[in-house]
């Protein structure tokens, strides 16, 4: 989505201290935080739905999200003690496919953005920390990236390699999300390079990767971080954009899929049971990893706590 | 704000009331697509056909019914001359909608059109005529460089141009580099039409608007006892890029037929009206799995028949196609009813779940594979095996079955994800794995490289030529028409029989012990004929006629009568 | 200002030449060819190679690529397999489509971000700020589709209000009958809702923005001169803070022009707007090359046009900013 930090928000470089003391700190301020509470607790909800994902199948065959079908339903119905969200056109539990839904969500988002963020800080680091040529070429790379619609270049691109597969298609998130992470990452860099603690270390003989990874890392970490909520809900709406247009693995369950069967079905007027919940679910994760980035922007950005948030 | 809500509410406000008098007797229609062009040459697509075939007629169709060609343009059945090769056409009087006549000079332009340009989708049903003649305004005579059984029953099926129109334009095209290219290039803003209706205009991406061709020759004209109009004054084609809208319209009145497959979720949106009538008419299509024998697992008919055994066609049909199909059993669809191979293979029984895993299970014993853990127990129930060994001792790979995406055919998509699921019953490690269409036929046809695939084909001729060309050794090259790369000398021999057996009943006897030999080594299976629902109104419109391929048909639109109503009176 | 002008559009040359290329290996490596969309089981394989051959596919690939480099200079973009016409003339006849409804849209979110969040920030903490600033989260982060989706059901199914498709209807452009007028407002009477949709996903992070910029305006030194001097508060809000608090907007609205073209596009093809989102949508999954390569391109000059644009405004309404 659109809105994250616009501009790089300064954190405060610290010396390592202590980590569990730090994050106490943290959780304070987070947890003062309403918005953030409650991206908590939404996202806490989506937790467990995705855990008991695995219990359906179990119970019977039938409420297997794929291949299940329930003997006595040949077309899609809405709620009943058997079905407790309907069914789909062929029979198919969709509270069962609402679940499984949900571990897809995860999994493709944090998968996703946990790859952009590798990619984008470690591209950020050696471009702040190299300069010259190298930052240059690097950073109109990310511009030229940057330019591009990413859903347009992925379905672009899935559609004409005919590769559907979901890692696939988390990969390709991963490789045209880095470059607004990996800017901020170098803009902190370059400000961290000439801070006198850095000064000290390469005085006192480190190299450039332990100057990189010892010291310059664990500061830009908490704002990655930061960049990687925002990440998660661009990948998994990305994902079911793709899913939705019809582009999207098959063999998987996921909440686009589930709109893109609901639409091309022709049950989009007839059963709202059906149309409803997978679209509300993207939009709520979304919105909890979202409030979630905000909140810990505050966390980052001292000057943001008492304004309550910036976009 | 103020602005901003100004324009929202001046918005809001629906358009002024429309006067009626230009839509009066004039069909609406809604199409998911306009046409891609309409450029004979270039459009092969659904879409435009269904505005082409408004325009450029051919000399024999098929009547309704039966399916059975009947003069169109000509002026009776083409008289064959054994000594000489040759086919005689005998034209009707019609003219083109600028009021020139239609003569044999058009046939005979058309004819060398595509032999000289080698026009793609036309040129391989002329390549084996040698000359063509006008005899006098009004005959043709076709002679051939051999005898074939397909020159009857779709080379006089082409669309004939007119040459007034297209001989200055072929001129252009012969000058230029690439002469095919330019001529699929060629867009003509007013194209000449011999049929019931002519171009009024085009607005790209929302209607096609046609009106009353005044030269039509079927006016007042009976045939196959069938009075032709048309009896109505136009019809628009109104695009809807989405079926929601376009059934919406259909509920509204806005459009009067949407010619278009309706998905199943629509009918109960629409099943109450009674303005709207529910058509289900067969297609003459073929959907199938085919494999590939060239390379193992699937080179072993026995595996072959134990996946058929497996794939529980009944299911497919009642719950991936909702009902809207039927079962296949052989490669000519029931609605062909002429070649229609009428016998069912073992595979074919309706059994259930456990019978058709049980019968999987004994092909494969028989054959010598094994399992470390059997699909069935001693009591002879379901369970979890293992991997299938080959009579060799080694495991069957695990192998893909590519299908056509979901956004181009869910339904297909649909069927590789149940097949992949009742393949592991027996320890078949199979996956489905749907790719763009074109990136499938490059692996299937081009490079040879897959073990299984689920296609289909929409819009087959009903002339079976094709049955050959999907399983004769000769088309087994890269690129070739049998994908499966079959191999069979007695298969060959049927087919080059068939192919110059002109009698219809001893051509027919060819082409089922074809479709026979298909059935037992399986390189296809055949799964599934989809039927084609359509809904119209009958409020504005009566008459439609159903046939194979749907009620949207020449006749339909040639028939078609306002009914009751302040319509029907204006149109007295 | 000229200079600045001459260096930002050569960067972009040189930006859209590396895209040119990229899509041009991108669109060769991929498999499956073109012609196989136009097969049927009458096409043999020697009138597939002769249609290959003819379409020039079978050329090498650094022939076929100088020959593309020199089109693209021409403005020949070739011809769209589907149509068999001119891919510029197709994209031509979309592009004012598509720049009616985005355009209208960004602007009507970005005017009322601007407003809403001047009144969010002022009213911190109060009711109102909280009713519009959770407005703008939730609405900010719906799922496109969905929402389109839920507006076709709502006010085109249940209440049939609106039309859900297109962007004309065919009786009142072929009655005659009909004037300028009625057209033009046949026009706006289709895009009531993909506009509403466009307008519900984009509004609240322009709010945001805005909100967030006027807050921290309000505690710049002019603004306690103002109050200072006794200023109406409307007055200090409307004439002092916000002219300088919306200028992040802009910037915002940049900055976020490739994700909302995504929405676009996406919403092009839920109302199938004759939009070019819609158009590359259909191209890709028709393995239309030189259609889906030019929509593209177009989109991605678009973008980078209006990253300009953005810029030059942010410049002209920033005093502080010369060039």
């Amino acid at each position: 989505m659109s809105a994250e930090p616009q501009t790089a928000s300064q954190v405060t470089p610290r010396r390592r201290s202590p980590w569990r003391e730090r994050f106490r700190e943290d959780w304070l301020v987070f947890s003062r935080n309403p918005l953030g509470r409650a991206g908590l607790v939404l996202l806490s909800v989506f937790g467990v739905m995705a855990l008991l994902s695995f219990l359906p199948p179990l119970i019977d065959p039938m409420y297997h999200p794929m291949t299940g079908v329930d003997p006595q339903v040949l077309y899609s119905e809405g709620p009943s003690v058997r079905h407790w969200l309907g069914t789909d056109f062929m029979g198919r539990d969709i509270l069962s496919q609402l679940l499984a839904g949900t571990r897809v969500a995860f999994m493709v988002g944090v998968s996703a953005a946990f790859m952009s963020i590798v990619l984008g800080v470690s591209i950020g680091m050696v471009a702040g920390y190299a300069g010259g040529v190298l930052d240059t070429l690097l950073m109109r790379l990310a511009e030229i990236i940057m330019v591009l619609p990413t859903l347009l270049v992925v379905l672009m691109l899935s559609a004409l390699f005919g590769k559907l597969n979901i890692w696939t298609i988390v990969l390709l998130i991963a490789l045209f999300r880095w470059p607004g992470v990996s800017r901020v990452i170098r803009a902190q860099t370059l400000s961290l390079k000439s801070r006198p603690f850095i000064d000290a270390a390469r005085v006192a003989g480190a190299s450039h990767a332990r100057i990189v990874f010892r010291h310059i890392m664990p500061n830009v970490l908490p704002l990655a971080f930061l960049y990687m909520t925002f990440r998660v809900t661009a990948a998994i709406v990305i994902e079911a954009a793709l899913a939705f247009l019809g582009f999207g693995d098959p063999s998987t369950v996921s909440w686009g899929m589930m709109l893109q069967w609901v639409w091309k079905t022709g049950h989009m007027f007839q059963a709202p049971y059906w149309l409803f919940p997978p679209g509300l679910c993207i939009s709520l994760i979304t919105l909890s990893f979202y409030l979630l980035g905000r909140a810990m922007d505050e966390v980052l950005d001292p000057r943001l706590r008492e304004e309550n948030g910036t976009v | 704000m103020t602005v901003l809500l100004g324009v929202m509410l001046l918005a809001l406000a629906p358009p002024a009331a429309q006067a009626v008098e230009w839509d009066q007797n004039v069909l609406k229609i809604g199409v998911l697509e306009e046409p891609k062009s309409l450029n004979l040459w270039l459009a092969g697509d659904a879409w435009s056909n269904h505005v082409l075939q408004l325009f450029y007629q051919q000399l024999y169709v098929n009547r309704p019914g039966d399916l059975k060609k009947v003069p169109w343009l000509a002026a009776g059945e083409p008289q064959y001359d054994p000594q000489t090769l040759s086919y005689t056409v005998d034209l009707r009087p019609a003219r083109w909608s600028d009021g020139s006549p239609f003569t044999a000079q058009d046939v005979v332009f058309t004819g060398q059109l595509i032999q000289k340009f080698k026009v793609p989708r036309f040129f391989s049903l002329w390549s084996f005529v040698k000359s063509i003649e006008a005899v006098g305004d009004h005959q043709v005579r076709f002679v051939l460089n051999r005898p074939d059984a397909s020159f009857t029953s779709r080379t006089l099926a082409t669309p004939m141009v007119q040459k007034k129109q297209w001989e200055p334009i072929v001129k252009q095209c012969l000058a230029t580099q690439k002469p095919l290219a330019s001529l699929l290039r060629v867009s003509l803003d007013q194209p000449a039409s011999s049929g019931p209706f002519v171009l009024k205009s085009w607005r790209r991406g929302v209607f096609i608007h046609l009106e009353r061709n005044p030269h039509f020759f079927g006016q007042g004209l009976s045939l196959d006892g069938r009075p032709l109009g048309p009896h109505i004054e136009g019809i628009v084609f109104k695009v809807y890029g989405t079926s929601d809208a376009a059934i919406l319209a259909l509920r509204k009145g806005t459009i009067d037929f949407y010619w278009n497959n309706v998905q199943p979720g629509y009918l109960r949106d629409i099943a109450g009206d009674p303005a709207i009538q529910v058509f289900r008419n067969q297609k003459s299509a073929l959907y199938f799995m085919g494999f590939n024998l060239r390379r193992p697992p699937f080179d072993d008919p026995a595996l072959r028949r134990a996946v058929a055994m497996l794939v529980d066609k009944r299911f497919i049909v009642t719950r991936v196609l909702q009902n809207a199909g039927e079962v296949m059993t052989a490669l000519v669809p029931a609605g062909n009813a002429f070649y229609h191979l009428d016998q069912v293979a073992p595979y074919d029984q309706e059994l259930t779940r456990g019978e058709r895993v049980q019968k999987a299970y004994e092909i494969l014993v028989e054959a010598g594979y094994t399992w470390e853990v059997k699909p069935m127990d001693h009591a002879g129930r379901m369970q979890a095996c293992s991997c299938l060994l080959r009579p060799d001792g080694t495991e069957v790979p695990p192998l893909t079955i590519l299908t056509p995406p979901a956004d181009y055919d869910p339904q297909r998509a649909m069927s590789g994800m149940m097949i992949q699921e009742w393949l592991g019953q027996v320890g078949i490690m199979a996956a489905a794995r749907p790719m763009a269409f074109g990136a499938m036929l490059e692996k299937v046809k081009g490079h040879h490289d897959f073990e299984a695939f689920v296609l289909g084909y929409g819009n087959l001729a009903l002339d079976p030529a094709w049955v050959s060309a999907f399983f004769v050794s000769k088309n087994a090259g890269k690129g070739g028409w049998n994908m499966s790369g079959y191999d069979n000398p007695l298969f060959d021999t049927l087919a080059d029989k068939a192919a110059k057996t002109l009698d219809p009943g001893q051509r027919r006897e060819l082409v089922l012990q074809m479709q026979s030999i298909v059935q037992q080594d399986v390189p296809f299976l055949p799964l599934y004929n989809p039927l084609l629902v359509e809904a119209a109104r009958n409020d504005r419109f009566q008459g439609w006629v159903p046939m194979v391929g749907g009620i949207g048909n020449l006749w339909s639109l040639c028939q078609l009568r306002p009914s009751g109503g302040p319509a029907a009176e204006a149109a007295r | 200002m000229a200079r600045y002008v001459t260096s930002r559009l050569a960067q972009i040359v040189v930006i859209l030449f590396m895209i040119v290329t990229i899509l041009f290996v991108l669109f060769r490596l991929a498999p499956g060819d073109p012609v196989s969309r136009m097969v049927d089981p009458s096409l043999s394989p020697e009138e597939a190679a002769n249609l290959i051959a003819q379409l020039g596919l079978d050329k090498p690939i650094g022939q076929q690529y100088l020959q593309y480099l020199q089109n693209f200079v021409q403005g020949n973009f070739g011809h769209s397999f589907h149509y068999g016409l001119p891919v510029g003339q197709v994209i031509m006849a979309k592009l004012p489509n598509t720049i009616l409804l985005f355009t209208t849209a960004m602007v009507l979110s970005a005017l009322a971000g601007i407003a809403w969040g001047k009144v969010a920030a002022w009213k911190k903490g109060q009711g109102a700020d909280m009713a519009l600033t959770v407005a703008a989260l939730v609405t900010h982060t719906l799922f496109l589709p969905w929402l389109a989706l839920l507006v076709i059901w709502i006010f085109g199914y249940k209440l049939d209000w609106l039309p859900i498709n297109g962007m004309i209807s065919a009786e009142v452009w072929l009655d005659p009958a009909s004037g300028h007028l009625d057209k033009a407002l046949d026009v706006a009477y289709h895009m009531v809702l993909p506009l509403a949709t466009l307008f519900i996903m984009h509004f609240g992070s322009y709010l945001l923005v805005m909100r967030s910029s006027m807050l921290q305006t309000l505690r710049e030194d002019y603004i306690i001169t103002a109050r200072a001097k006794g200023l109406t508060e409307r007055k200090i809000r409307n004439h002092h803070a916000a002219p300088n608090a919306w200028l992040p907007v802009i910037t915002s609205v940049g900055l976020s022009l490739a994700f909302s073209i995504n929405g676009g596009a996406l919403t092009e093809t839920v109302f199938s707007w004759p939009g070019i989102g819609r158009e590359l949508v259909m191209a890709v999954s028709q393995n239309d090359y030189p259609l889906a390569q030019a929509s593209f391109l177009l989109i991605a000059m678009v973008v980078l046009f209006a990253n300009l644009v953005v810029d030059l405004l942010y410049a002209y309404f920033d005093p502080r900013i010369r060039y």
